[in-house]
């Protein structure tokens, strides 16, 4: 089914040394990396939301399942929202069942992406320490490792003799308030250059034939026979989306934003699970490498990585209060840097360069809503909290293969809207709830 | 840090508050089918605008009570003071 | 060219009297106190500082200030220190950062020969493949990054923070900023001036012109007259929420760093404007400067900037021409940029300029002063929602419309002559004051408390301020030749270009893919450049492409100075002395630190199950309840029935979410006719009391209840064991403690070791027979040593939580939050008696109502086959060989009571019958056989002990 390069719509210039050197000696520039085509009126299918997860659905309903007249539509540019401002971990160990065998599809799509998107994401898979401070922590940290190794992956426990030898910087002593008591220690995790992926995927999709369309907002889901007004809700169709740029006909629109799910999904009268919290990032100064792994602190509320540039780059928990602001606040770098300090004493010298935020669609069990909601042809891929960008490409690949045929894949069904009218919620809010 | 109008207290840093969500009618738990029960558990409107929701004033006053803010801007409306008349929210 | 140190200047900051010893790379350098590390490095000769980011082309100083990108040294263990502001100490120890191995000869400048393929975003194209040399491509990488070095084993450093609420916080101590902070505070208003340099004044400092310098002069001394607080060496770092700013001093005496926040009532944005590069081919080669640079150095520091000058000005502020020919050095040119003339480039070494082609004609120079704009550092304002608007006329941003509490001033929001500037300056200070008195009335008016202060609301002031004019400046960005925007990530025009080329042609997808504006200023040199070489890309003007959002913070700030001193606060018991002074070993529960052990739990166990123990529990969550409708509140509020507890009982129970699944537990006892306490879970306490409230405030306000959390008023002391009736019976003589006076699951208030006011239940948590002692806090460590003196020959010992998780777990009692999870429903726990759905209305009744057609996982006994085998808490439950999951372990222990291993866990429900024969799968790898038991108990599963 995949489609070889010999199919492809329109022939892209590789990248490779040899041509970075042959264009670098002519002189000559590269062309662009997608084209900027006239917006049509009519598609089979039309994608909300021109990041990750928009974008990879795209490409793989072109590459896996040959639907082409795809339209991808973003209110601003290519990977504007979430893609562009998480802090690119990528990981696998997960609590679930489900959620071990989801996220490690990813890692391995994320492993082999350089390669097959032929762009280089950066992928730097340098490890990744979850850092337990109590019993209660270390208790859940065995748990996940023995989820993980039934699912394939690999996660073990480690013991601060061990975890400082991987990260020399951390204060494995007991001198901290929380001190460290052990770890989660998930060597395939790592980082990535986030916005390289959004490029891929969307340089990728359009060479395959799909069109990229950036600020072109969707004003209205339209559809006919619902039970709400505008014949809008359940039993009702998708009939096509209004946008900034004109009505768009179209029988699929798939729901694939973050920050605006529950907004988008309104339009077509189907309301969601889900609450906008913000969730702040900040980054440093760049100094020279000293942090060789990815570490992340429950109890702290904190993770950590240092970019290949030198930077460290925060991340922390969603801010308590719902907002569609991403301004950010100040109480956040502050408990940010405490915690950090508490981590690793040495670099209270290192600056804080920047904030910023991004908006995180919560779902009640911390896991996303996934595939057909009460009217036909309206899918959603939403509720991705603060995990969307490591979920992106087996997200794009699985809600391809629901436009492409019609069943929900085995992988994602106990992330169907339905779980929220059964009762049968996930358990990684297990992993939330558990060890206080 | 946003400052939180208190009815009580008067404004007070966020961080005084617990932040109790969007505040929705809670059906009637003996005739709820579980349909309903589960709208009201799980789904909400999450509006980018103004809601009305729920606030603790745990380091103040100690009441759980409702405001309204607008989401986009994380405007407060006025809330009505202990015995106004004027009812809801100006 | 080298530069050297001038004359006095009658406008220098140094101070010639006092010399200061540093080194640089090694080498002994000096400077003056009041020198800046670049000022004194310059005044010594020294023109390369840095090495560029890609290229690796010798960088020499180019705005002289704190944006200095060129201009990053590690000072000490202190990476990324700005030179350009930093002022020098004695025994400074400065290093070139990004150098190897040196800043003079440097291996990675052979990456200029290779520049041509090291074109923006050149790193997405290639090192695909092979995958597995990636990692080696990216050790290689990071090798280039930027910035210095930290030293994991710094010391800690004092850092500490400030709140204040002035009424106007003026950020900017230029002119301009000065009248507002006069102007406001001769208006009333408590105000705060901050000011990113060293001394307030603006460009006054460095102008030579008498008027300027005697207006500076009154201004200084006026401000030092009047009620205002002037920070220096400080900057507002970010507008937050409602007027919240963070504040980063850094020259407070004793921390590093002090964070100040403030909530201001009104914000006046007073930062001046940032002179912006100009580009062209060599417009990065060390000897090209901005004017304010020349003007700081001649007259800040007295540093000859060069011998032989050409000054490219646009306009009259930048022209240095006189200052520099006032310091002695020879102008060879003016080039006027205003009447269309052009600098092409400069020619020289790598390591300086030697001439400057201008109009096409050479010019011998070595040094180029710059002067083609202005940057509007609006970051304050869009950090206040506001987007600010690009004027063609002025070639520059201006705020468009911030909201009512932020009020621009300055340069920011237009030009004028210093007189206009001032004037401009107080209005906005008296508006601000007068708005801030507004704001005060308000907050007043809607506090209850303070209602009925003051009269009505004062009119919202009105912005009746007469705008400063716009003048016009030639739109200049981009000569006829390519050159650098980005001086920290070495991008050029021609890598916007090509960018914009590919399809990335937005401001915020050129600045993703050439990283232009990342760097060490964040935009406040480039953002303006960069926006116009895109917008001659698409063809369009700098307004239509607009300008990436400006982030907190202003400026950097370190990590230390936003920890602040960390307040992480511990909760102990009183009797903590006492555990400490008898070898405890404590565990973190929440916010509690309590005993774990005394060095042998198992022993502890084997005393308390032979003879009698007793435990600190004081963390115990505790509700005192008052009122009249308290067993409506818990018929509410548990699963089971409450209505018939009489005076002197306790019952067991257990609460639910809305949604069924497992909340907390605990024991409720009557000690009153309307007098109750509830315990809840340790970590639970916060929760509970919330949850309580919630109920009774919001959906039934008519309930009469009272609810007052007295967790920390009470010491809590559980005494268990076989002997415990007799050790009580020493302490305690006004409760008859015989079975039949003081039974199971009953509640007395008493009088323990002489202390009044206490009260007892006898409960079970450890499966023996136990009394829970409750004593008012101040007296809980006499009770407990009482308790030690009196059942000295009982064998009395403590126990910690370590012994009562083993107890609890032969007697099988589950632990809400390890045994339960986030979907732990009710049901799952096995007390399906206590769930009473014939009950009406209690919380999660709806969901347990429907909760018998669901398959729920169960909580089990479970025994290894192997007694000497424990397995780890967390281990998986699987099916035979295979990899399903059936359940898990969630707790274990060695019983040393029953000398084997003893679990609970979670099990599907199928397996949930005595005798079901599970695997258990170790953390080893080793799966092992283990029995499902048919009661919770592994030990007395009848309770005879417990009643007894």
């Amino acid at each position: 089914m995949a489609r070889s390069l010999g199919q492809l719509r329109h022939r892209p210039p590789r990248y490779s040394a040899a041509a970075l050197a042959w264009r670098g000696l002519r002189g000559h520039t590269w062309p662009r990396v997608w084209r900027d085509p006239e917006l049509k009126t009519s598609y089979d299918a039309v994608v909300v939301g021109g990041g990750v997860h928009g974008l990879a659905t795209a490409y793989y309903l072109a590459r896996n399942h040959d639907i082409t007249d795809v339209a991808v539509l973003d209110k601003a540019y290519l990977g504007s929202g979430g893609s562009g401002r998480n802090t690119a971990i990528i990981r696998a160990n997960y609590l679930t069942p489900a959620g071990v065998a989801f996220y490690g599809r990813s890692l391995q799509l994320y492993n082999s992406m350089a390669v097959d998107l032929n762009i280089n994401v950066m992928f730097s898979e340098r490890g990744h320490l979850t850092l337990a401070h109590t019993d209660g922590a270390l208790r859940t940290m065995r748990w996940r490792a023995e989820v993980n190794k039934l699912g394939g992956v690999d996660s073990s426990v480690i013991g601060p003799g061990e975890i400082k030898k991987i990260v020399p910087s951390l204060d494995t002593s007991d001198r901290p308030r929380y001190p460290i008591l052990g770890a989660l220690y998930h060597p395939p995790g790592g980082i990535v250059r986030h916005d390289a992926v959004v490029w891929g995927y969307a340089r990728a999709a359009d060479h395959l034939g799909v069109e990229m369309h950036q600020r072109t907002e969707v004003l209205d889901v339209l559809c006919s026979g619902g039970e709400g007004p505008g014949g809008k809700g359940a039993g009702g169709r998708v009939t096509g989306v209004r946008t900034n740029r004109g009505d768009i006909s179209t029988p699929v629109v798939i729901n694939c934003t973050a920050g605006w799910a529950s907004l988008v999904s309104a339009m077509a009268g189907v309301r969601l699970p889900i609450v906008t919290h913000p969730l702040q990032a900040a980054v440093t100064e760049p100094v020279k490498m000293f942090l060789p792994a990815v570490v992340v602190s429950g109890s702290l509320h904190v993770y950590v990585s240092q970019t290949s540039r030198g930077e460290l780059v925060f991340g922390a928990s969603v801010d308590p209060v719902a907002t569609y602001s991403v301004r950010g606040s100040s109480e956040f770098t502050e408990e940010l840097a405490g915690h950090v300090l508490q981590l690793m004493p040495g670099i209270s010298q290192m600056r804080l360069l920047r904030q910023w935020a991004g908006l995180c669609d919560m779902t009640p069990d911390y896991s996303p809503v996934m595939g057909f909601t009460p009217v036909e042809g309206f899918l959603v891929d939403v509720g991705w909290g603060t995990y969307g960008f490591k979920a992106g490409p087996v997200s794009g690949e699985q809600m391809a293969e629901v436009v492409a045929t019609g069943r929900t894949p085995e992988l994602i069904e106990p992330f169907a809207l339905s779980r929220f009218n059964t009762g049968n919620l996930v358990g990684e809010k297990g992993a939330a709830a558990v060890g206080h | 840090m946003l400052l939180v109008p208190c009815p009580n207290c008067g404004p007070r840093n966020s961080a005084d508050l617990r932040y109790g969500g969007e505040s929705h009618a809670r059906p009637d738990p003996a005739t709820a089918s579980p349909h309903e029960w589960r709208a009201y558990l799980y789904l909400r409107h999450n509006p980018a605008g103004w809601l009305r929701e729920t606030w603790y004033c745990r380091s103040g006053c100690r009441r759980w009570f409702a405001l309204e803010r607008n989401t986009a801007t994380n405007e407060f409306r006025d809330p009505p003071l202990p015995g106004d008349k004027r009812g809801g929210a100006a | 060219m080298a530069m050297s140190r001038l004359g006095q200047r009658p406008t220098e900051v140094i101070k010639r009297s006092v010399t200061l010893h540093f080194r640089w790379n090694g080498r002994s350098f000096s400077g003056f106190e009041g020198d800046t590390v670049a000022s004194a490095l310059a005044a010594s000769g020294q023109q390369v500082f840095s090495r560029s980011l890609k290229y690796h082309r010798p960088r020499g100083i180019l705005t002289a200030d704190y944006w200095d990108p060129n201009l990053m040294v590690q000072v000490g263990d202190d990476p990324n220190v700005r030179a350009g502001h930093r002022l020098l100490e004695e025994g400074m120890d400065v290093r070139a950062q990004n150098v190897w191995p040196s800043l003079r000869f440097d291996l990675k400048a052979a990456n200029s020969l290779v520049g041509r393929f090291l074109s923006a975003g050149f790193y997405y194209k290639t090192f695909m493949r092979p995958r597995w040399l990636w990692p080696s491509y990216e050790r290689v990488l990071s090798a280039f990054g930027p910035g210095g070095r930290v030293d994991i084993d710094s010391p800690d450093r004092y850092h500490d923070k400030r709140y204040t609420h002035p009424d106007v916080v003026v950020a900017g101590a230029g002119p301009a900023g000065i009248e507002a902070a006069l102007a406001a505070s001769k208006a009333g208003a408590r105000v705060l001036l901050v000011e990113h340099e060293h001394s307030v004044g603006g460009h006054l400092r460095y102008s030579t012109r008498a008027a300027e310098q005697v207006a500076l002069g009154k201004l200084r001394g006026t401000l030092e007259a009047s009620d205002v607080e002037v920070l220096t060496d400080s900057t507002v770092t970010g507008r937050y929420e409602d007027n919240w700013l963070g504040i980063v001093q850094r020259n407070h005496p004793i921390a590093v760093e002090r964070l100040i926040k403030a909530r201001a009532k009104m914000l006046v944005v007073a930062p001046g404007l940032i002179e912006r590069p100009y580009v062209f081919e060599g417009n990065d080669r060390p000897g090209v400067i901005t004017s304010a640079a020349a003007r700081r150095l001649i007259n800040l520091w007295g540093v000859k900037p060069g011998e032989r000058a050409v000054v490219f000005s646009a306009n009259d502020e930048g022209d240095a021409a006189a200052d520099l020919r006032d310091a002695g050095v020879d102008v060879a040119a003016v080039i006027d940029g205003r009447k269309g003339h052009r600098i092409n480039s400069t020619r020289g070494s790598r390591r300086a300029v030697e001439g400057v082609v201008a109009d096409g004609v050479r010019i011998d120079a070595d040094l180029l002063v710059v002067a083609a704009g202005w940057t509007a550092p609006t970051s304050l304002l869009n950090m206040a929602g506001d987007r600010p608007a690009y004027d063609r006329y002025a070639a520059r941003f201006f705020p468009s419309n911030p909201p009512d509490s932020v009020l621009a001033t300055g340069g920011l929001s237009g030009d004028g002559t210093l007189d206009e500037l001032r004037t401009h300056g107080a209005a906005t200070g008296r508006l601000a004051a007068a708005r801030a008195l507004s704001v005060a009335h308000r907050i007043q008016a809607r506090t209850a408390r303070a209602r009925a202060v003051g009269g009505p609301e004062p009119d919202w002031a009105a912005d009746d301020r007469l705008p400063l004019r716009r003048d016009f400046h030639p739109e200049l960005f981009r000569s006829d030749t390519h050159g650098m925007i980005d001086f920290s990530e070495d991008v050029g025009s021609k890598d916007l270009l090509a960018a914009a080329r590919e399809g990335y042609d937005s401001v915020e997808l050129a600045k993703r893919y050439t990283t232009a504006t990342m760097g060490s200023s964040q935009g406040k040199l480039e953002t303006v450049n960069t926006v116009a070489v895109l917008a001659e890309a698409r063809g369009e003007n700098i307004g239509e492409v607009g300008t990436t959002v400006w982030r907190p913070p202003y400026a950097p700030v370190s990590l230390g100075a936003l920890a602040g001193r960390v307040f992480e606060p511990v909760r102990v018991s009183p009797i903590q002395p006492w555990h400490e002074a008898n070898g405890v070993r404590t565990i973190l529960a929440g916010q509690w630190v309590r005993p774990d052990h005394y060095g042998d739990p198992a022993a502890e166990v084997r005393n308390a199950r032979s003879n009698v123990g007793i435990i600190d529990v004081t963390p115990l969550g505790k509700l005192d309840l008052r009122g009249p409708d308290i067993p409506k509140l818990l018929n509410l509020l548990y699963t089971n029935k409450w209505s018939n507890l009489a005076v002197g009982k306790v019952r067991y129970g257990m609460m639910c979410g809305e949604d069924g699944v497992v909340l907390d537990d605990g024991v409720t006892g009557r000690l009153g006719e309307d007098h109750y306490m509830m315990t809840t879970t340790s970590s639970g306490a916060g929760v509970v009391w919330e949850w309580v409230e919630n109920w009774l405030q919001t959906e039934r306000p008519d309930w009469r209840v009272h609810v007052t959390p007295v967790t920390s008023a009470y010491a809590s002391i559980n005494v268990a064991g076989p002997k415990s009736r007799r050790l009580v019976g020493r302490v305690v003589r006004d409760v008859d403690l015989s079975p039949e006076g003081f039974a199971y699951m009953e509640v007395r208030s008493a009088t323990v070791a002489g202390v009044a006011g206490c009260f007892m239940w006898r409960i079970g948590f450890t499966g023996d027979l136990s009394y829970e002692l409750h004593v008012p806090a101040g007296h809980g460590m006499h009770v407990w040593e009482a308790l030690i003196e009196a059942g000295a020959d009982l064998g009395v010992g403590p126990f910690g939580m370590e012994g009562q998780r083993i107890m609890r777990l032969e007697k099988g009692h589950f632990i809400v939050g390890q045994d339960t999870d986030g979907l732990t429903m009710a049901p799952s726990t096995g007390l399906s008696r206590l769930i009473r759905l014939d009950k009406e209305n209690f919380v999660g009744r709806p969901e347990l109502g429907w909760s018998g057609s669901r398959r729920l996982p169960m909580i089990v006994a479970i025994q290894p086959d192997h007694p000497q085998t424990v397995p780890d808490e967390g281990c998986q439950i699987v099916r035979g060989d295979t990899n399903e999951i059936l359940g898990r372990i969630t707790s274990s222990r060695m019983s040393p009571t029953l000398r084997r291993s003893i679990c609970l866990g979670q099990v599907e429900p199928e397996l949930a019958i005595g005798g079901s024969r599970v695997t258990v799968l170790l953390a080893s790898g080793d799966r092992i056989g283990a029995t499902v038991m048919g009661h919770h108990a592994h030990f007395d599963p009848a309770g005879e002990r417990l009643r007894g």
